[in-house]
């Protein structure tokens, strides 16, 4: 694949626009999983327990985490709708 | 550092102190180039080791206490770092001026050569040499350069390489191009793990003990499989740390900087081996301790824990966690919201417009089994609106608890306004009442469900 690509690219070489505009693609495509999949160093070796996470708030679950399930958005357009969709179900059985 | 007499005396005063990263900070590469020049310029190869030796051996005699032969294992090390720091400068200096050069020499995998040298002797000064465990930020400076080495040879020649990519296959039959590409990084996964089964099988007291060294290089070993791809490799890593039992020192014992590498890397692992309570354990206890400007990292600790949250516990993170993270809240926040919504459709498509960056965190399959909430979600909102009986009289009104099996189909068809047949409808409630999302039965005969007066929808209010 790689060296159809690279063909392609050559083929295209008249054509001064495409290239540049190629090009930026593929990298940025390519530089976020490198720099993504790998664990940073630390700047600092060590710190206190106060810079952590934890001791600044980060531990307070009921800011960070939620039900997975909704009550109070029942206003939304899909629930309206699916309301709807059911009158219509009951509906067509009393008939 | 230049070899002269500022160099000494910075290296008995780091030796009086037995201060590690002072003395670390001498055999680091990561200086400008005009001070690499500099070192590199300062002595030649006819001199060097004499010159080190007499140099080292006043520095011994002002701090007292230091060994001939650590003497020795030092003018070693400090000769192989010279001569390691010139094949570094030719490096930077080639790669400054590739432009001119386009056919230049693979600078650095001469460089990887170069200081896997110096790992090498360094290694056998702690082992032959009695070189105390103070100075193993050196070892870490060393290891952690090697591995940044192997990557930067890797690179060069997958580049340089490209012009005679379609010789190499009919060379070898077994040619794996995958393999071939990092090369010099799994030799370095070879190095490193000598130097980690060099510490763990310290058997000095603990206090003067090389098993400090160990969740350091630990460390760079998971990242460097963690790159290559090994799993296996890595629980190889902590099957042996933690064989070490009572020797060992408590993870606890060690700067927050390696606790918390470790145990975002052992929460990954576990993460993929789908143990989501173990990986919960680890990812929490990374976050807890993580510092709390590094950023990134917090990022990466989150991308496994809110999958692992969603599987194990049915929790989503709130859109405010979300929105410190950009990045983050693009990948989740059109999952979550389709989730608690109970928008089964939508999540389809959330889940497809995701899927390569999800694949690619390994998160994707994990996401996935959040469509089971996001149709209990689903049938959770149809029995809410068909609201209640009608009360008897002093009774609390009770949900209509008897459910067409058509109703619960014609939600789930509504977001995709395709037809399913209640046979089908049938089998993804089964499921449901199987995984316990839902209490009831289904009465075929009737065509109805019927669900369970007390918590139809467990751990949900209703």
């Amino acid at each position: 694949m790689a060296s159809s690509h690279t063909t392609t690219k050559k083929d295209d070489k008249p054509a001064a626009e495409t290239k540049p505009e190629q090009q930026p693609a593929a990298e940025q495509k390519a530089a976020p999983l490198e720099e993504d999949d790998e664990f940073e160093d630390f700047p600092v070796d060590n710190w206190e327990q106060e810079d952590t996470e934890a001791a600044s708030g980060g531990d307070a679950t009921q800011h960070l985490w939620e039900e997975s399930w909704d009550d109070d958005d029942t206003s939304d357009d899909f629930s309206a709708q699916l309301k709807e969709e059911l009158k219509k179900v009951e509906a067509s059985k009393k008939r | 550092m230049e070899f002269n007499t500022r160099f000494f005396q910075e290296f008995a005063d780091a030796c009086s102190k037995q201060d590690g990263p002072q003395l670390a900070r001498t055999l680091s590469p990561d200086i400008p180039t005009e001070e690499l020049r500099e070192i590199c310029n300062s002595q030649n190869a006819h001199d060097i080791k004499r010159v080190l030796k007499r140099g080292l051996q006043g520095s011994a005699a002002l701090v007292g206490g230091l060994g001939q032969q650590e003497v020795q294992g030092w003018v070693e090390i400090y000769t192989t770092y010279w001569n390691a720091a010139r094949t570094i400068l030719v490096a930077r200096e080639s790669s400054d001026d590739r432009r001119q050069s386009s056919q230049s020499d693979l600078v650095w995998t001469k460089v990887y050569a170069a200081w896997t040298e110096l790992l090498n002797v360094l290694l056998r000064g702690y082992q032959n040499n009695g070189i105390e465990a103070w100075t193993l930020p050196c070892m870490y400076v060393v290891c952690k350069h090697l591995r940044l080495f192997a990557m930067e040879a890797d690179e060069e020649r997958n580049n340089s390489s490209s012009v005679d990519e379609s010789a190499a296959p009919s060379l070898q039959d077994d040619f794996n191009p995958e393999t071939n590409k990092r090369q010099k990084l799994e030799d370095c996964a070879r190095v490193l793990s000598r130097v980690f089964t060099a510490c763990q099988s310290d058997r000095a007291p603990l206090e003067e003990s090389r098993k400090w060294g160990s969740y350091y290089l630990a460390n760079l070993l998971l990242k460097t499989y963690f790159k290559l791809n090994s799993t296996s490799l890595s629980k190889n890593i902590m099957n042996s740390l933690f064989a070490g039992g009572k020797d060992m020192p408590d993870l606890s014992a060690f700067p927050k900087s390696q606790q918390v590498t470790f145990k975002y890397h052992q929460g990954v692992l576990a993460f993929l081996e789908e143990n989501y309570v173990a990986a919960e354990q680890h990812l929490t206890d990374a976050w807890n301790n993580c510092h709390k400007d590094a950023v990134r990292n917090k990022e990466r600790i989150l991308t496994y824990l809110i999958p692992c949250r969603l599987i194990k516990d049915h929790m989503l993170p709130t859109e405010k966690l979300l929105a410190q993270y950009p990045r983050l809240q693009k990948l989740f926040l059109p999952i979550c919201r389709c989730i608690k919504r109970g928008e089964l459709h939508n999540f389809d498509l959330a889940l497809q417009e995701g899927e390569d960056e999800l694949v690619k965190r390994r998160i994707y399959l994990t996401l996935e089994r959040g469509r089971d909430l996001a149709l209990r979600n689903l049938l959770r909102k149809v029995f809410i609106a068909r609201g209640f009986e009608e009360a008897k009289e002093g009774e609390k009104p009770a949900r209509r608890s008897r459910v067409p099996v058509t109703e619960f189909a014609a939600a789930i068809s509504l977001g995709s306004q395709e037809r399913i047949d209640n046979d089908e409808v049938e089998c993804l409630l089964a499921n449901m009442i199987y995984k316990n999302h839902m209490k009831g039965y289904i009465s075929r005969q009737h065509g109805i469900v019927v669900l369970s007066k007390s918590g139809a929808f467990p751990g949900t209010g209703v």
